[in-house]
């Protein structure tokens, strides 16, 4: 048995030194080799390669295509599945290149989610043979984007709702309806698409030139404007029977999904928020007013340490959920809060930052009007936050308020 | 051909570093990267070695026992296996027994092209590579800002004020470049993976047959003394008047490799 009484007396001589602002809590120690180099070499090619060229591209409203070749290259698209050109890397490790991403911007961090988690996933989850090998390697190498389409006009927090549908005709199916709010809409080489069949909730798979698919992109976004959002359109569009993913029906399909996006959203938030707490720490250090750099001031130092710690927290628990997960432990519940609770903490953490930042906080120059927006639509799809919100409320209460 | 990467284990850049009394810079295993400057280095045994079918890379490194991670990280970029040269008479070692340890191991792996970086980044001695050829006998192409092989002859562009120089060597040779050589690939996560499971041997002295008395702190030739810190106040340049300021501005730019 450890004698933990004495541990502590051998302690209390030596001085704990002080840790790092932005791993308060050294966070890096939980991590093992390989964790610590996906997150260094995603962290540095954000560094080199993201960074200097977003603010330019948010402010254009262009997503940054040039870099896709490079995220495919590091071996980001699909990282977390085994096999078929990915590398089957650890849901942590996932987690971590998710949050180096962000750090960089949601809308890049959003294209990595969509095209591993969304597009990919439910091809290696629930694809026939054929079509993992006929989609997937291009798909990690970055040949072929892809996007899923859940979403509709006029059916967002209650997708069982949607009115799209998959005719069966023949060897065929004729897909009728639209989809709205698409991340890579407009981009993708393959949508992954959900649509009512006879037998309940389908995916399929409709490749770009499609007859009766056209898209059309969602223009004037104040947010994640470094990302392609759009419309799908189906016109009687008809495509084989064999596109459809044969081994799942309902809508737990496309929620498994979301389940494996939305877990890489609770990491990314970390590092907008990281990217927006060490922009507004900085810039205290150094921005003097009345005679003294304004981080001397009480009321900054309380915006800070109020980062600081939501940064700690968030950290804690997306390492945690990630153990979880890596362990097949981990319950869509824990998913839900651990979304809820960091994108929630990374917008405030971004409006606050904002205002340390004063008249500077509102430009490109700094990242934090960026993030700030970003994060509004990161806190909405995925499961809003009032949608995750019930999902707790009914996981600790056992009774349901959606309707 | 049979190439070699001599990769130096360093504290990453961003790290605080602390000292020991006796003037040894604390390392931290979670703060160990490799040499910023080896990665050049590494990338070009890389390069060689798809343009030379049949090549292997060998990434080498002197380092605590631990730094099998940092050996691995460099295998993350590429290559096929590593070597570890560790013992703990080596802690303390200067540059010149780094030399003689590094010679001997490349004489037990066999080598036809070697590469350095042409400095560490924490001690930033830079003789490494020169005392390795000297212990080897074998020519030094040193700064190689291009490297070509072609059978028999190694061929480099050093870059110098002036101009470049083209200095071309027998095989085996060593080379020593510089930034300007190539941009290092980054690990991808399949590299990361694989590295994994890349052979990794571990020399001890005794497997090179090298007395310990002669290396290591016991048998270090210089001594550092103290070490400070660099300011890292921003410190900026003026320029001033149309004569040669556009040259000299355009010269930094392309010192900081911006343009
Ligand atoms: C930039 C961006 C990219 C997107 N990318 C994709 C994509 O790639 N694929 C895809 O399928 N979708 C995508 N979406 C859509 C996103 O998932 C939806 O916007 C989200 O599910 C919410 O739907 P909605 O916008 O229709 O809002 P609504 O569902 O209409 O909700 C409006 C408000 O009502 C609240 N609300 C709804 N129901 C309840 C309830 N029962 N109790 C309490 N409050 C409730 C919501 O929380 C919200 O505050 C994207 C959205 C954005 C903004």
């Amino acid at each position: 048995m450890v004698d933990t009484a004495s541990a502590r007396k051998a302690h209390q001589n030596h001085k704990v030194a002080l840790p790092p602002a932005t791993d308060l809590y050294n966070i890096n120690s939980l991590l093992n080799e390989d964790e610590r180099m996906v997150r260094d070499t995603v962290r540095e090619f954000v560094k080199e390669q993201v960074l200097p060229i977003i603010g330019e591209h948010f402010e254009a409203g262009t997503f940054p295509r040039d870099l896709i070749p490079a995220v495919a290259q590091l071996g980001l698209l699909g990282m977390h599945l085994e096999g078929y050109g990915c590398a089957g890397m650890s849901a942590v490790c996932y987690g971590l290149a998710c949050q180096e991403l962000e750090f960089g911007d949601s809308g890049l961090r959003s294209f990595v989610s969509v095209q591993g988690s969304l597009a990919m996933f439910p091809i290696w989850a629930f694809g026939s043979e054929e079509q993992k090998q006929k989609y997937l390697p291009k798909m990690a190498s970055g040949e072929f984007i892809g996007c899923f389409g859940l979403t509709e006009p006029d059916f967002g927090s209650n997708p069982s709702g949607m009115a799209t549908t998959a005719r069966k005709d023949g060897d065929s199916y004729i897909l009728n309806g639209s989809k709205m709010w698409i991340t890579n809409g407009g981009i993708a080489d393959v949508a992954v698409v959900w649509a009512k069949a006879e037998d309940g909730i389908r995916g399929f798979i409709v490749e770009r030139g499609t007859p009766g698919f056209t898209t059309s992109d969602v223009t004037h976004k104040l947010s994640l404007r470094a990302s392609v959002t759009s419309e799908l359109h189906f016109g009687d569009c008809r495509i084989p029977a064999a596109n459809m993913l044969p081994d799942v029906r309902g809508l737990r399909g496309p929620l498994s999904c979301l389940d494996e996006a939305r877990y890489g959203i609770a990491w990314g938030a970390n590092g907008a928020a990281r990217a927006c707490y060490e922009s507004a720490l900085d810039y205290s250090k150094t921005r003097i007013q009345f005679d003294k750099p304004i981080g001397a001031f009480q009321l900054t130092q309380a915006k800070l340490a109020d980062m600081a710690t939501e940064l700690v927290k968030g950290e804690l628990l997306t390492l945690q959920l990630g153990r979880l997960k890596d362990q097949g432990n981990a319950h869509p519940v824990q998913v839900s809060l651990a979304k809820r609770n960091n994108v929630r903490q990374a917008l405030n953490t971004a409006r606050v930052a904002r205002s340390i930042l004063g008249a500077n906080g509102i430009t490109l120059e700094y990242p934090v009007s960026r993030h700030m927006n970003n994060l509004e639509s990161v806190y909405t799809y995925e499961g809003t936050d009032e949608i995750h919100t019930l999902v707790i409320g009914q996981a600790v209460t056992g009774l349901a308020a959606f309707e | 051909m049979n190439i070699v990467v001599c990769m130096k284990e360093t504290p990453s850049t961003t790290a605080e570093k602390s000292f020991s009394p006796d003037m040894r810079l604390e390392r931290r295993k979670e703060d160990a990267i490799p040499n910023p400057f080896d990665e050049y280095a590494i990338e070009e045994g890389l390069r060689q070695q798809e343009k030379h079918a049949g090549s292997t890379v060998t990434i080498l490194c002197m380092g605590p026992a631990t730094a099998t991670d940092t050996v691995r990280k460099a295998l993350a970029m590429g290559g096929d296996r590593g070597v570890l040269v560790s013992d703990d008479a080596l802690a303390g070692s200067d540059a010149i027994s780094t030399a003689h340890v590094l010679a001997a191991a490349l004489k037990k792996i066999g080598f036809d092209l070697v590469i350095f970086g042409n400095a560490a980044a924490d001690a930033y001695g830079g003789i490494v590579p020169s005392a390795t050829a000297e212990l080897l006998g074998a020519p030094l192409l040193s700064y190689a800002s291009k490297l070509d092989v072609d059978g028999s002859t190694a061929t480099i562009e050093r870059q110098a004020d002036i101009g470049y120089n083209t200095v071309a060597a027998p095989m085996p040779t060593l080379v020593s470049v510089v930034k300007a050589i190539n941009e290092p690939r980054y690990p991808s996560m399949k590299g990361i993976m694989a590295s994994k499971k890349k052979p990794l041997d571990t020399f001890a002295l005794a497997d090179l047959g090298i007395d310990p008395a002669t290396v290591g702190a016991a048998g270090a030739r210089e001594k550092a003394l103290s070490a400070e810190k660099v300011s890292t106040q921003r410190k900026g340049e003026i320029f001033i008047g149309n004569e040669g300021a556009a040259d000299r501005v355009v010269a930094f730019l392309v010192e900081q490799k911006v343009l």
